[in-house]
């Protein structure tokens, strides 16, 4: 090592290139073969080894790169491009507390090397090792007094109080903090703080010991001045409030309003501030003035009156000093006046920016239905539109908009007649159209049209009546009004999202992925937004269609898994203290994400039902998906939810509607159904390993079933608590409201009892128990069963079809979908049996029947056990030949017919028109026809499989 | 009406009313990580009184000398929210921030056929400093307008005396390179 070292490093680089280059973009191969070459020229060249290492770990050879690695690791490397190669691989492969053991060995070689203790450092942040960050931060100040080594170190001592395993001992907490605040205090007093993130940290550290004074000094004081100019008036804020200091607060926010008269967060603050000053006063100070609510209401006054461009910003404020003293039982008609005036006087100010509607809406929950709905009249009123007008300009039409989605918000449409609502559907297509050739002509491609919103409504409508009488004609019909909207305004968001649920709804999973592939949803979105789509799919009809989507998510998530840590190890390069927590909360945050594991295990059922190879192809793409049915690798009570539910919009009444309630009611259940499917792959994978397990695992004899027989408690003991919980659907009451979860579904389908019965089938083969015929007997049954469920629901779903082939659509699909899944997987399992026991009768039959004489009755020959499973898979065989044929006859929905009249109020081109609705019943049949022909595809290689 | 606060990370998961516009692109993690740890300060997002994300920019400050200058990397509001004068608030706090880290200019790219922002930077008062070729890469590549404004530390308005040569991409990257060492 001491030669390589001495000789040219220059030249190696040069040497090393084309391996790093083949790697980089992806040539594995041709890198694995470089490494090679020079290896043997230069067989001890570490950089190379590890670079070999990382080539075999790439082309998913891990025993020899794991060999060739810690080869390389044993030598203790201290060169940075052989470390930088080897923590590469180890951050791949999540081995994080080996880079640590890398880096300390290269210090303990280069004593006071700056480079390698910084690389030290950062392996203790992948681990969260927050004392040794202290130590390692403190060998870096001493060797290289730089400040940010130094406060590396203050930071980790902050950790250690408020997130290491102390944080939980107030004691201790109170310690580090302690000596975290004196640290800095030194600092200050060598006169050595430089810079902003310096400052922050300082303050953070006085705020964590509610030392506010502290804080409130250093942050009006000089130094602070001078290093932190730009820091957040909100910490002042804050600070005044913890002091109690409402006065001074006040007075600074009446000076900031002044400069800056939009500003809702001062405003906030500015009327909390009133509010505590009037509590102060009532104990019997500021006697002979004017009470602080009175000043306030003044001073807004003030700055509306003052105002040249007239902002939202004062009147929103008014209206929530109003709000504020009603709540609070005070004068508020007395001092500010009437509530619906000031409404309306916002309404004739404001009503024609799209935000107005967001606006009024904050303050409809404080006054009584009653008034709600007079308030919506009156609005409607003011807007200057009626039932026999037309918006005469692009301003009043947007009043109206803003009107008629208040008056939805007060619940003023959901009283009305079926016949009213239809013509109110028809008022609102007009208006559409009115507005779109009025107001929306040159509109560019980037925008969203001006009238669009009447349709976004109407769609709302057409689906209070369609679930009003349980038929689809509705809303199908306001699905042909939004694919028209989105031929003329092409960016626009809303109507994708609203088709993309409609057409779920109506289980069109091609019109769906028409409208997610449109949206463009990618990155971070692939998370937040996944649930309209992703988490739709699987039992949605298809499978191998499914699988992309899944892809495509699954490598946003790998990537960002693999890059997690580096993101907070970014903000110690940087300094950056007022990010650490946030990243490290993110981090937990997308690691957690349930849109991740369910995703993930989907993927996985996913799979194992389409697999179609041979028995051996099968079990190598098995043993790849490298399931440990003993290990539960979910953080079940850590799963986060990512959803950003907010994105679609929606006007629904606001006392009928509880987002928050509806989060967590889907998340929990969502979560139950993770359990479920899990739980399912874990179990069918414990069938499967204990015929073929991998050999590596040397389980004691006798106890090879013990992980299916416990992962078969858990299922059973899952379903009993899950009919125990009683879940709900989830409420359909409006258009935006979530598809109901796969629950119901999974409880309803014979899930349970299946696997149930099958896990006993796997063991009784095992044995060769005498009731193992018994048992087949019921598997057989249970096939049966399953089979009627798709066969069953495709006659009902014909049968149905001439009243209304969409209405129930979705639901028959999933029945389908999930048959045909237990019958796939089952079919797998069989297959796999059958190889197992054909192999080993072969061989085994004369040595065991040998060995057993003593006890009890004789096990089953295995042969007779290959027999007994030829016997199932005939069975088998015949029951998916029964439910091909059935899917054969499995008609594609009928739509609504009557549709001629859809279009005719519209000042539609009759080609247009033909087009439009042409195309969408064009993606009903291809979706129904893509559907049969993959379901029927995964039939036949089933068949084929159940043949053999 | 905004509230204007630090743009955090929990925000990447909310921001889709705003980012499903055409105009705003979706960047992967470690873009806006990167802002994130980089400059803070520089990330600051406009929240309605309901809580709704309004809109938000995106920027950093970097240069040596007499190139220390801020720059806006995305700016965008949500459709919802336009016509409100939002664009000019958070230009404005940029502005001040850059002020106040004694930035000499601040500057910002716009595709040449994007009019509407052309517009407003005008009327914030930027001028159109030079053209880089083909910044825009894409089906069709497109043009960029380079838009500057002086701070108040510039006193002589050197940086803002325009170039008439456009510039191509390789000499861009070449001042670039130039400016990070």
């Amino acid at each position: 090592m001491a030669q390589q070292q001495g000789m040219d490093s220059a030249l190696f680089e040069r040497r090393l290139r084309p391996v790093y280059d083949n790697l980089e973009v992806g040539n594995n191969r041709k890198a694995l073969q470089e490494s090679e070459k020079l290896l043997r020229k230069h067989p001890t060249l570490l950089c190379a080894r590890a670079l070999k290492g990382l080539s075999l770990l790439r082309l998913g050879r891990y025993d020899e790169s794991h060999g060739c690695l810690q080869a390389v690791a044993e030598e203790k490397p201290t060169d940075d491009s052989t470390l930088q190669v080897l923590s590469f691989c180890y951050r791949e492969m999540e081995q994080l507390d080996k880079i640590v053991e890398l880096y300390q060995h290269a210090v303990k070689q280069n004593p006071g090397n700056e480079e390698l203790l910084a690389h030290l450092f950062i392996s203790h942040v992948r681990v969260e090792d927050y004392k040794a960050q202290q130590a390692v931060a403190l060998q870096l100040y001493k060797a290289q007094p730089k400040n940010a080594y130094y406060f590396w170190s203050v930071i980790s001592v902050v950790f250690q109080g408020i997130r290491g395993p102390e944080s939980a001992l107030p004691e201790k907490r109170k310690i580090y903090l302690g000596l975290a605040q004196r640290m800095v205090d030194k600092h200050i007093k060598e006169g050595k703080l430089e810079t902003e993130q310096e400052a922050f940290l300082y303050l953070h550290i006085l705020k964590l010991q509610n030392k506010y004074h502290e804080a409130w000094e250093f942050l009006t004081g000089e130094l602070c001045a001078k290093l932190y100019p730009g820091a957040p008036v909100s910490m002042k804020f804050e600070l005044l409030k913890e002091l109690g200091n409402w006065r001074e607060l006040n007075e600074l926010l009446q000076q900031l309003l002044d400069a800056d008269r939009d500003r809702w967060d001062y405003y906030k603050e500015y009327i909390q501030s009133s509010f505590e000053l009037l509590k102060l006063s009532s104990k019997g100070e500021e006697k002979g003035e004017k009470d602080s609510l009175a000043r306030c209401q003044e001073f807004l006054q003030g700055i509306i009156e003052s105002s040249e461009r007239k902002k939202r910003g004062p009147y929103l404020a008014r209206l929530e000093l109003h709000q504020r003293m009603r709540a609070d039982k005070l004068p508020a008609e007395q001092l500010i006046g009437d509530f619906d005036e000031m409404v309306i006087e916002y309404f004739n100010l404001f009503g024609d920016k799209s935000c107005c509607t967001h606006d009024i809406a904050l303050f409809l929950p404080s006054i009584s239905m009653k008034q709600r709905q007079a308030l919506a009249g009156k609005l409607l009123l003011e807007s200057g539109v009626s039932s026999t007008s037309l918006p005469q300009n692009k301003e009043q039409m947007q009043k109206h908009l803003c009107a008629l989605q208040i008056s939805r918000m007060c619940g003023s449409h959901m009283e009305l007649p079926v016949d009213h609502l239809i013509a109110f559907y028809t008022a609102l297509k007009l208006h559409y159209e009115h507005g779109r050739s009025s107001f929306g002509k040159k509109l560019l491609a980037t925008e969203m049209g001006p009238s669009d919103a009447y349709a976004l409504l109407a769609a709302n409508v057409m689906y209070d009546l369609s679930r009003r009488e349980h038929k689809s004609d509705h809303l199908f019909e306001a699905l042909c009004l939004l694919q028209y909207v989105l031929r003329n305004s092409t960016s626009n968001f809303h109507v994708k999202l609203l088709s993309l649920k409609i057409y779920h709804l109506f289980g069109c999973q091609v019109g769906a992925q028409e409208m997610y592939e449109y949206l463009d949803i990618k990155q971070i979105q692939l998370d937040s937004m996944g649930y309209v789509h992703c988490q739709l799919l699987p039992l949605g009809g298809r499978f191998s269609g499914t699988r992309a989507v899944y892809d495509a998510t699954l490598k946003f998530f790998t990537n960002s898994y693999k890059e997690r840590l580096e993101y907070i190890a970014l903000t110690y390069r940087f300094c950056t203290f007022s990010k650490m927590e946030e990243f490290m909360n993110f981090k937990e945050r997308l690691t957690n994400s349930l849109q991740y594991v369910a995703c993930s295990v989907e993927a996985q059922i996913c799979d194992l039902v389409s697999c179609y190879g041979n028995v051996m192809q099968n079990l190598t793409a098995y043993a790849a998906m490298s399931i440990e049915p003993a290990e539960d690798r979910i953080a079940w009570h850590e799963l986060s939810d990512n959803r950003d539910l907010d994105a679609i919009i929606r006007w629904d009444p606001l006392h009928q509607v509880n987002a928050a309630e509806e989060r967590k009611e889907s998340f929990d259940q969502e979560v139950e159904v993770l359990q479920v499917r899990s739980l399912m792959l874990r179990l069918f994978a414990s069938f499967i390993d204990l015929y073929h397990g991998t050999g590596a695992k040397d389980v004691p004899a006798g106890t090879e079933t013990a992980t299916l027989e416990l992962l078969r408690e858990s299922w059973t003991g899952l379903f009993q608590r899950l009919r125990l919980m009683n879940y709900k659907p989830l409420p359909q009451t409006f258009l935006v409201n979530l598809l109901p979860t796969r629950l119901r579904l999974l409880l309803d389908l014979p899930y349970e009892r299946f696997f149930d019965d099958l896990s006993q089938l796997v063991l009784d083969l095992q044995s060769g128990s005498g009731k193992l015929a018994e048992q087949c007997k019921r598997v057989g049954e249970n096939v049966i069963v399953v089979m009627d469920v798709c066969v069953k629901t495709i006659s009902e779903c014909n049968d149905g079809n001439g009243t209304d082939g969409l209405w129930n659509r979705r639901e028959q699909q999933q029945k389908v979908a999930a048959s045909l899944e237990i019958l796939s997987l089952y079919a797998f399992l069989l297959s796999v049996l059958n190889d197992k026991l054909q192999v080993s009768s072969k061989t085994k039959t004369k040595k065991r029947t040998a060995d057993n004489k003593e006890n009890g009755p004789q096990p089953i020959s295995e042969k007779e056990r290959g027999q007994m499973v030829h016997e199932l898979m005939r069975q088998l065989k015949h029951k998916l030949e029964a439910c091909d044929s059935a899917i054969r006859t499995w008609k594609a929905p009928v739509l609504p017919r009557d549709l001629s009249s859809f279009m005719s109020d519209m000042s539609l081109k009759p080609e247009v028109e033909a087009t439009l609705i042409g195309d969408v019943s064009a993606t009903f049949k291809d979706s129904h026809e893509l559907m049969v022909t993959e379901l029927r595809n995964l039939l036949k290689d089933k068949i084929r499989m159940a043949a053999k | 009406m905004t509230t204007l606060r630090p743009f955090t990370c929990d925000d990447l998961f909310k921001f889709n009313n705003v980012n499903f516009d055409p105009l705003t692109e979706t960047y992967g993690l470690s873009f806006y990580t990167q802002y994130l740890a980089k400059w803070p300060e520089y990330f600051q997002l406009a929240e309605s009184p309901s809580g709704q994300i309004m809109g938000y920019i995106m920027g950093k400050v970097e240069g040596h000398m007499d190139n220390w200058h801020g720059h806006v990397t995305a700016l965008t509001v949500s459709p919802d929210y336009r016509r409100l004068g939002l664009a000019a608030l958070l230009m404005s706090f940029l502005e001040d921030i850059s002020e106040k880290k004694r930035a000499y200019f601040v500057d910002l790219f716009v595709r040449k056929s994007n009019q509407v922002a052309i517009n407003m930077y005008k009327n914030l008062g930027y001028i159109i400093y030079r053209t880089i070729l083909e910044y825009y890469s894409g089906d069709q590549d497109e043009d960029a307008y380079d838009m500057r404004k002086a701070m108040s530390r510039d006193v002589n308005k050197k940086s803002v005396i325009p170039y008439t040569q456009p510039v191509t991409m390789r000499e861009l990257r070449r001042q670039m390179r130039h400016d990070h060492n």
